[in-house]
């Protein structure tokens, strides 16, 4: 039966083409290093299902989104597993992240004709740091707070600019119920849809190019 | 040669049943929390204290009276007020009966219209009659009538 409905889709669909293209394609004889951008998906994954779990009960204004975080925690049956779940996994998304640009920079395996997968990989670093300066201001808690006022304060350091960007990273002078809303919305819809696009392209190159063997000695 | 590809396929089904079973394990740790998760403010319990609607001084023989009570709830993480509406009748000024006012066609809240001698809801105008049994319109049943006691004067119902 469901070999049949696979016989169906893939006459359609040629999936299975598709299916042998990711799964079954060649690669060199590697080591464990090279699972670090796997196991960075994998936690982003999981950031994607928890933080859309985490919506059904976040609310972004500054009169309920921390009571909204602690009725989360500590009324609803396994609150704490999803939060606890995206909170710890904000933290190894980017120490995986750092790591798999290490494992590429020191296996050489960001040169030719890499550089394009080597760029949508920087990008990505710096929408994995987006999310969790974005994130880190949503319970709306002192330490929330202060972050981010020190955060944003940076911004405004930058030469000739910097009050400019700084205003428009806070929504207006100071850190507000527009903050709030803005940091939300960039948390949820801007960098998950700039991510999701980025990796398409980056795993779209991996696959095409072929990922790169262990360098030997004389390389 | 064939020796070392039996061994390949041996090698290849486990890893396949290996990645499938963690897969799987993972998959159900987040997967079933998440239902409990989602259900959990669908299966809280409402409180079931008397609530105390007001002096029954007020209700003529005969004539829906509508009280009204303004009580402190929580939902979710937000404390409000709710007002409880309920309309009280007495044919003997000894029996009471109440009345909700959520039409039971789709809770729209229905009105007693004096001249009309009947319960008026303006949805899907839905008749009831004094006493609640459907008279014109879709509600399928009467009104719904709260649990309830009288305490030296004093009106109580139960939601429930
Ligand atoms: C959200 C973050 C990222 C994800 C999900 C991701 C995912 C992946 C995956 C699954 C691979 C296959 C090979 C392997 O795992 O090592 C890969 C390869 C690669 N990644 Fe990333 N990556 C991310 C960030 C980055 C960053 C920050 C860089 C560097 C700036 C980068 C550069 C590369 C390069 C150059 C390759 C090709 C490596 C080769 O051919 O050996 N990636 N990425």
């Amino acid at each position: 039966m469901l070999a049949k409905i696979g016989d169906w889709l893939d006459e359609r669909f040629s999936w299975r083409e598709v299916w042998a293209a990711i799964f079954e394609r060649k690669v060199p004889h590697v080591n464990w290093f090279y699972t670090l951008g796997s196991a960075t998906l994998f936690v982003a994954i999981n950031q994607a299902i928890t933080g859309i779990l985490l919506t059904l009960y976040y609310v972004p204004t500054p009169d309920h989104a921390y009571d909204s975080v602690v009725y989360i925690t500590t009324q609803l049956p396994f609150g704490w597993l999803i939060r606890g779940l995206h909170h710890w996994g904000a933290s190894a998304m980017v120490v995986l992240t750092v790591l798999h640009l290490l494992r590429v920079f020191y296996f050489g395996a960001y040169k030719y004709p890499r550089e394009a997968t080597w760029i949508t990989g920087i990008i990505l670093l710096l929408i994995v740091i987006g999310f969790g300066f974005t994130g880190y201001l949503l319970p709306w808690d002192q330490k929330s707070f202060w972050a981010t006022t020190v955060g944003t304060q940076i911004i405004g350091l930058a030469p000739f600019v910097g009050d400019w960007m700084l205003r428009i990273a806070r929504g207006g002078r100071d850190i507000s119920a527009v903050t709030l809303a803005r940091f939300f919305g960039t948390h949820v819809w801007i960098l998950p849809a700039t991510l999701a696009a980025l990796v398409g392209i980056h795993l779209y190159l991996v696959i095409r190019i072929g990922i790169t063997g262990v360098p030997k000695k004389d390389e | 040669m064939d020796k070392s590809e039996g061994k390949q396929l041996g090698r290849r089904n486990f890893m396949k049943v290996a990645i499938a079973s963690i897969g799987g394990v993972i998959g159900a740790a987040i997967g079933l929390p998440a239902i409990p998760y989602i259900m959990g403010p669908a299966l809280q319990k409402e409180s079931d204290d008397w609530i105390q609607l007001g002096s029954i001084s007020k209700v003529e023989l005969n004539i829906p009276t509508l009280f009204k009570k303004t009580i402190e709830t929580q939902t979710g993480w937000i404390d409000t007020e709710e007002e409880i509406s309920a309309y009280v009748l007495t044919s003997n000024g000894q029996d009471y009966v109440v009345m909700s006012n959520v039409c039971t066609h789709l809770a729209c809240r229905v009105r007693w219209i004096p001249e009309q001698d009947s319960f008026f809801c303006p949805c899907h105008n839905g008749v009831f009659a004094k006493d609640g049994a459907v008279v014109a319109g879709p509600p399928p049943r009467p009104l719904d009538r709260f649990e309830s006691k009288v305490e030296d004067g004093v009106i109580f119902i139960k939601r429930g």
